[in-house]
């Protein structure tokens, strides 16, 4: 079984300070991690492996911090990483990064790739259904349950309310949900032997890429604006009796949205 | 049974002593392993701060120039603080504004993390998010040590995890800490816009100013109260005795200090319009010479605040100089060994003698004596308030004709500087 | 600025089990001078109606002052690798 698994490197979430005066994130000087979603995904790839034999690959997309950032993902049992750095994939939008992936994808032999249903940083969750598109592969969203039957994959899909089952034929594209798995915490020596897996890295000269076809050139999405909500307090006193002071304010969480009648 | 891996030396704590080991270590080609218990390297670590250079040159050279250092100090300020008024001395020199410069204000979250990144060209593995829970032992010798669950054998652990030091407590090194031998500091971080920082200061680009402050603010207790600009925010906190907080009567926490500190007329304005962005604490060691801990042992060694390598002379505040040069010298220290293939006692000992050759022994050897001086409480209520007031009385014009200056000066010194004075005064001048 | 304010400004990944513990019983019988109210920069401890002492790791600066000022009961240790405060400064 050859499982590709993608991940993104997205800056750590929690760290992240808000400028008060422009509500812009500082993002300079975060340290990098992969995305909660795509550790499920690892996680269940290496489960799969663990009990079928087969390889593991760990594919990324992203700045030169990757090198240190796909650590987690060798320590966490992937068994090699791929990594796609080119300065000229920078500010890449959801179909480009797909179409980059898909060439990285194309260039291997795989049975299954599994992805995040969504990315911990942006959430469009577009890049699997577009990479499976590009790959010509049938794609299965949402799962939070694999298991292996004779001819493919049956797949269990958290459709909120139902679940759905389906199976399907291999290879096959599979974004998955955080219930999927729970990732493994590398102990150290498993950090210190994934300094001695292989990874390798490929530009998008290696790719057949022009510079055209990438990057925010080949991209139709533009960032306009990346801001906070603004957080602007009401200060609202309420003075009286207790019953008036708490009839007044479940009045202003109900026309808050706070709390419904 | 824990899975068990070997390396030749492990290093606990990505701080500065630990950093500048690795450094050294693995530029010698010796297989590191620095072991760091925050997301990366300077996010449990926290400065006043500035860093002296010129000590660390022979150490490191050519390593600063793309250092992320934030300004360069060229203005010195002591503020000594009475109730309602104080006395400033500011020292502007052009000495400090030559290159290659004397000193410089610092952040570790963007510092550290740079050192890291040069031990890890030279080949030093570092890895963050892990706590080392405990040493290995075999027949007396630490042989390495245990982190989550697994165990890492080496030929030598470095101790370099921080003032508060388990390493120190578990490998028996240590002396049971004594609030007298720490002070803990409370620190905020103030954004500014760089030309604020300058115009405010007075300053040139690039160049910054350090100020130290002590008296009433710290409420009588041993410690002081400092600011350093850094380059568009400023640091600003206050140290206390941890002896001195708890013998405070009634009790008085350390952030409503700094608060009322931020609130004196003589900080407000330099800070004004300014949005505090972190908040910070850490305990500093105040003991000196005396309270160290043997820096040696079977298989082990202590650098930096886990050596107590800090140095408070009032005047002077410092600790990161020592901390990358002990660290450097322990990695002269294991090289030595590894050559020999020996860890003993008596072979690491050699570290110990390195440290009294360097300026770090022999800084704290020369201040021995300034822990005990200033546990002396006249320094923080009696003399800055004196010496403020009677300043102040010295300037003022009243209704009633101005005595002779000699005469107030007189009254004054009787006033406040009795007998103990006396012995305060010679004691000083055996420092 | 309340130590609420101040400790907001920080990032802290805050871990399930406490990393500090102390034992209320032997706290309430041994201790009268209770000086990890007043040394912990960050109020991690307060005094509870029954003379207990609260505590609230989450906001641990993780200094060490209050393991160094206590003599009774406080078990301290460095939260685990990975959560804890992580300061953006320093």
């Amino acid at each position: 079984m050859q499982i590709v698994v993608c991940l993104k490197q997205i800056p750590d979430l929690q760290q992240i300070r808000i400028k008060r005066d422009t509500r812009e994130p500082v993002l300079e000087g975060l340290p990098f991690l992969l995305g909660d979603m795509d550790k499920n995904a690892l996680e269940e790839a290496v489960r799969i492996v663990e009990q079928r034999g087969g390889k593991v690959t760990a594919l990324a997309l992203g700045s030169p911090k990757l090198r240190d950032t796909i650590k987690e993902a060798l320590a966490m049992g992937a068994d090699e990483a791929l990594l796609l750095i080119d300065p000229a994939f920078a500010d890449s939008d959801t179909m480009t990064t797909a179409k980059i992936l898909a060439k990285a994808i194309e260039k291997r032999e795989y049975d299954l790739i599994l992805c995040g249903e969504g990315s911990t940083d942006n959430y469009s969750g577009q890049v699997p259904s577009r990479l499976a598109e590009i790959l010509g592969l049938p794609q299965v969203t949402y799962v939070r349950q694999l298991e292996f039957t004779e001819g493919g994959l049956r797949a269990t899909r958290d459709m909120e309310e139902a679940l759905e089952i389906v199976e399907v034929s291999l290879p096959a594209l599979v974004s998955v949900t955080s219930e999927i798995s729970e990732p493994r915490l590398p102990s150290l020596i498993q950090i210190l032997k994934a300094a001695k897996k292989p990874l390798q890295e490929w530009t998008s000269e290696d790719l057949a890429l022009s510079a055209h076809e990438v990057g925010k050139e080949a991209s139709s999405l533009e960032v306009i604006s990346n801001l906070a909500p603004e957080q602007e307090r009401k200060n609202i006193t309420l003075e009286g009796e207790v019953d008036e002071v708490v009839e007044q304010l479940t009045d202003a969480f109900t026309r808050e949205g706070v709390i419904a009648r | 049974m824990a899975e068990a891996e070997k390396v030749e030396v492990v290093i606990v704590g990505a701080g500065l002593a630990g950093l500048a080991c690795a450094y050294h270590l693995a530029a010698a080609g010796l297989e590191v392993l620095v072991i760091e218990r925050g997301d990366f390297p300077g996010s449990k670590n926290v400065t006043g701060g500035r860093l002296y250079l010129h000590p660390l040159r022979s150490f490191f050279p050519h390593l600063w120039e793309e250092a992320p250092l934030e300004r360069h100090v060229t203005k010195e300020r002591l503020t000594a603080m009475g109730k309602g008024s104080s006395v400033t001395v500011e020292l502007s020199s052009e000495r400090f504004k030559e290159k290659p410069y004397h000193s410089h204000t610092i952040l570790r979250a963007k510092f550290d993390p740079w050192l890291a990144e040069r031990a890890a060209q030279k080949g030093a593995i570092i890895v963050p998010k892990s706590r080392v829970d405990d040493l290995l032992w075999q027949e007396g010798r630490v042989i390495g040590i245990v982190a989550s669950e697994a165990e890492i054998h080496a030929d030598v652990v470095v101790a370099a995890d921080g003032a508060f030091s388990f390493m120190v407590e578990k490998a028996g090194l240590g002396k049971r800490r004594k609030p007298q031998d720490y002070a803990v500091g409370a620190k905020e971080v103030i954004e500014l816009t760089s030309g604020a920082i300058e115009e405010r200061f007075g300053l040139s680009h690039g160049e910054g100013a350090a100020q130290l402050f002590f008296g009433s603010l710290t409420e009588g207790m041993f410690g002081g109260g400092f600011l350093y600009t850094n380059i568009d925010t400023i640091s600003l906190g206050v140290v206390v005795g941890i002896n001195a907080l708890m013998e405070k009567e009634p009790g008085f926490e350390l952030h409503r200090l700094l608060d009322s500190f931020k609130e004196r007329p003589e900080v407000k304005p330099l800070i004004e319009g300014g949005h505090p962005v972190e908040y910070s604490a850490h305990i500093v060691p105040e003991g000196g010479l005396e309270s160290m801990p043997q820096v040696y042992g079977h298989g082990i060694l202590v650098v930096g605040d886990a050596a107590g390598l800090a140095l408070n002379t009032g005047l002077i505040v410092r600790g990161m100089d020592f901390a990358l040069a002990s660290g450097a010298l322990a990695a002269q220290t294991i090289m030595e060994a590894k050559k020999r293939n020996d860890f003993s006692p008596a072979s690491l000992s050699r570290y110990e003698e390195l440290l009294k050759e360097s300026f770090v022994l022999k800084g704290l050897e020369t201040f021995r004596e300034v822990p005990r001086f200033l546990q002396n409480p006249r320094l923080f209520n009696l003399y800055p308030q004196a010496l403020s007031e009677s300043l102040e009385r010295l300037m003022w014009i009243g209704e009633e004709p101005k005595e002779k200056i000699s005469t107030t000066l007189w009254r004054e010194a009787r006033r406040a500087f009795r007998f103990s004075a006396v012995r305060d005064l010679l004691r000083v001048w055996r420092i | 600025m309340s130590i609420d304010a101040k400790l907001a400004l920080d990032a802290f990944k805050i871990d399930e089990e406490s990393h500090i513990q102390i034992d209320q019983t032997r706290c309430k019988e041994r201790c009268q001078t209770r000086y990890c109210l007043y040394v912990c920069p960050a109020q991690v401890y307060t005094l509870g109606q029954e003379g207990e002492i609260l505590i609230r790791y989450e906001g641990c600066l993780e200094c060490g002052a209050c393991t160094i000022a206590c003599d009774t009961t406080l078990a301290w240790n460095y939260p685990r690798g990975g959560f804890g405060v992580q300061y953006r400064f320093g």
